[in-house]
């Protein structure tokens, strides 16, 4: 069943055109990851599917409801889309745990003792049961962007975007933030995924989209586009990751 | 009184900080707040048959001056080696000339906090909203916003609050006002110059307030807004929590000003600190010794200012903001 549909997105910036009429499909439950190379559109795809940036033309459904309608609200709709970012954007006042509860309290009005019984629970899922009082600042990168996983959770979103996750961390704390996307598509959550980790792709993506100069070159399964990419652009960028150690 | 006195309304405000790492100053400013409370308490609060008269102050002046006296007596005697002696006995003769004059700065004081206070806490109830139109409003939002900052800012206060005082029918229509200058409601001028003081530091405050919501990054607002949160509450739960203790220092140096500035109340009549001090020394002719007593219930006011920032900074700093400048 179709969760989420993208049709011939076109995005530009001044006279620059960002997304040259993207189109891809996800069911439920699906992970996909979307690679390309740096100034491709990535960022500005995921940030098109919850509005945080506006499409010029096309169009974008999420299980069923039409994204840019004129009847569609754009706070109800982020609260079905989770987002995690490239360097974690915690709420830098709030503990670990009020960074989760505040959308829980003041998005979904959940009563504050249910809040807190509910953030913990989803900051124990991403094993920071123990960190739940400590600030940003107090945490390491890897333990940030478990708690932004945790926030973007709370919600309980149909679909949650990374925007390259682990791409700010140290390499020796990419692992575990890893394990936590891992674990999370394993327990069936829908995914899209800016990443350039080949492991994480390579295991967990049913589909890989390559995205160049703001067009989808080349979208399929892991094992067919490492293995047997069909275009020339897709194998070089590929052939560049796997050589830069990734 | 005169207005033909150098304004220094348009003075460009700058950084003072003090430093507050000093016990004696701490003894001295508690005998100080020890001393006020105590006289207003009997001023304002005690009925007159159990008080302690309000003109009259509770140290006598007899026996400073008598040892000011005696103490010159000696010093003159001894010649050049006296000279110790002199400054001590000028520093008694000071403090002699001083006590008359305690309980009318004691009552200017109460004033000056008022204003002050006042001007602070309303003007930051106008700054919030001045500051968060400037950063995250719309066109013609962001436009009044600058235009009423460009406007209070490039004019003397002076000026504005002559404006408020002479130029507008504002005091008529406080006059009517039933129960002002009765009791502890303060009397007209006294309002005027709070609504002076509540516009002018309104938009200083909305400035610093201003640069410090620029300084929150703007992650933190696009991670707002990908919960569900509108952007209003998005600047309300996220963004002004930050801005806002960035804002401290920046706060506490308007604290420090306004309480300075707060002299031009007596312009318009407000019997504040300086007021007190100017008429006692009309009367008195002693100019040096009431000014320089002022400028040291200023310093006192200051100083506790100062202190009492520092206290709301580490009070409400968290780990990575705010507080001391730390790693
Ligand atoms: N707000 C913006 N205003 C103007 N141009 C923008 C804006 N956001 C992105 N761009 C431009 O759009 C293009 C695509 O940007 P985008 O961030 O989507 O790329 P990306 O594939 O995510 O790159 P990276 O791998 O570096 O994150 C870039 O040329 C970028 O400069
Ligand atoms: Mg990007």
């Amino acid at each position: 069943m179709t969760l989420l549909r993208v049709e011939d997105v076109h995005k530009s910036y001044g006279d620059e055109e960002v997304l040259k009429g993207v189109s891809f499909e996800m069911d439920r439950g699906d992970v996909d990851v979307l690679m390309g190379p740096s100034g491709s559109g990535k960022s500005t795809m995921l940030r098109c599917i919850n509005r945080l940036t506006e499409i010029d033309s096309g169009d974008v459904w999420l299980d069923g409801t039409p994204v840019y309608g004129p009847d569609t609200d754009v706070n109800e709709l982020r609260q079905d889309v989770g987002m995690v970012f490239q360097d974690f954007n915690l709420f830098a006042h709030l503990t670990a745990l009020e960074n989760v509860t505040l959308g829980l309290k003041r998005v979904l009005g959940v009563p504050e003792a249910e809040a807190t019984d509910r953030a913990a629970d989803h900051l124990a899922q991403v094993g920071l049961a123990a960190q739940t009082d400590s600030y940003p600042a107090e945490l390491s990168g890897g333990q940030q962007q478990r708690v932004g996983i945790a926030r973007a959770l709370a919600m309980e979103p149909k679909l949650m975007l990374f925007d390259e996750p682990t791409s700010a961390l140290d390499p020796e704390l990419v692992g575990e933030v890893v394990e936590v996307m891992r674990d999370l598509a394993e327990r069936g959550m829908t995914m899209l995924v800016v990443s350039h980790e080949m492991g994480f792709a390579r295991s967990a993506a049913d589909d890989i989209h390559f995205l160049d100069s703001g067009r989808i070159v080349e979208s399929g399964p892991p094992e067919q586009l490492f293995q047997r990419p069909e275009h020339d652009r897709t194998n070089e960028f590929l052939t560049g990751l796997q050589s830069n150690g990734h | 009184m005169s207005a033909e006195e150098p304004s220094v309304a348009d003075e460009v405000r700058t950084t003072v900080t003090v430093d507050t790492d000093r016990p004696w100053a701490l003894v001295g400013l508690a005998a100080f707040w020890g001393w006020l409370l105590v006289r207003w308490t009997n001023d304002f609060l005690l009925p007159d048959g159990m008080a302690f008269p309000s003109e009259q102050s509770f140290f006598p002046a007899a026996p400073f001056s008598a040892a000011a006296e005696s103490l010159g007596a000696t010093a003159a005697s001894l010649g050049l080696v006296g000279a110790p002696l002199d400054v001590l006995a000028g520093l008694l003769g000071f403090v002699a000339g001083a006590i008359p004059s305690l309980p009318a700065l004691a009552r200017g004081a109460w004033l000056t906090i008022l204003l002050t206070v006042a001007g602070i806490a309303f003007g930051f109830v106008l700054a919030v909203p001045l500051s968060v139109a400037r950063v995250y409003g719309g066109r013609g939002l962001r436009w009044l916003s600058l235009s009423y900052t460009e406007l209070i800012r490039g004019t003397p206060l002076l000026a504005q609050l002559f404006v408020l005082y002479f130029g507008l029918p504002l005091t008529q229509i406080i006059r009517e006002v039933p129960g002002v200058g009765v009791g502890f409601v303060p009397a007209t001028a006294v309002w005027v110059a709070i609504i002076g003081f509540t516009l002018n530091s309104a938009a200083y405050q909305a400035e610093y307030i201003r640069s410090a919501l620029e300084s929150v990054d703007v992650g933190q607002l696009t991670a707002a807004r990908s919960i569900g949160l509108s952007k209003v509450d998005g600047i309300r739960y996220v963004v002004l929590p930050q801005g806002l203790r960035y804002a401290i220092p920046g706060w506490s140096n308007e604290l420090v000003y306004l309480i300075k500035y707060s002299s031009l109340a007596a312009f318009i009549t407000v019997r504040e600190l300086f007021f007190q001090a100017e008429s006692i020394a009309n009367d008195t002719f002693r100019y040096t010794e009431l000014f320089v007593l002022a400028a040291l219930f200023y310093l006192a006011l200051v100083v506790s200012a100062s202190l009492l920032m520092n206290l709301v900074e580490e009070r409400t700093s968290v780990p990575g903001i705010g507080g001391k400048r730390q790693a």
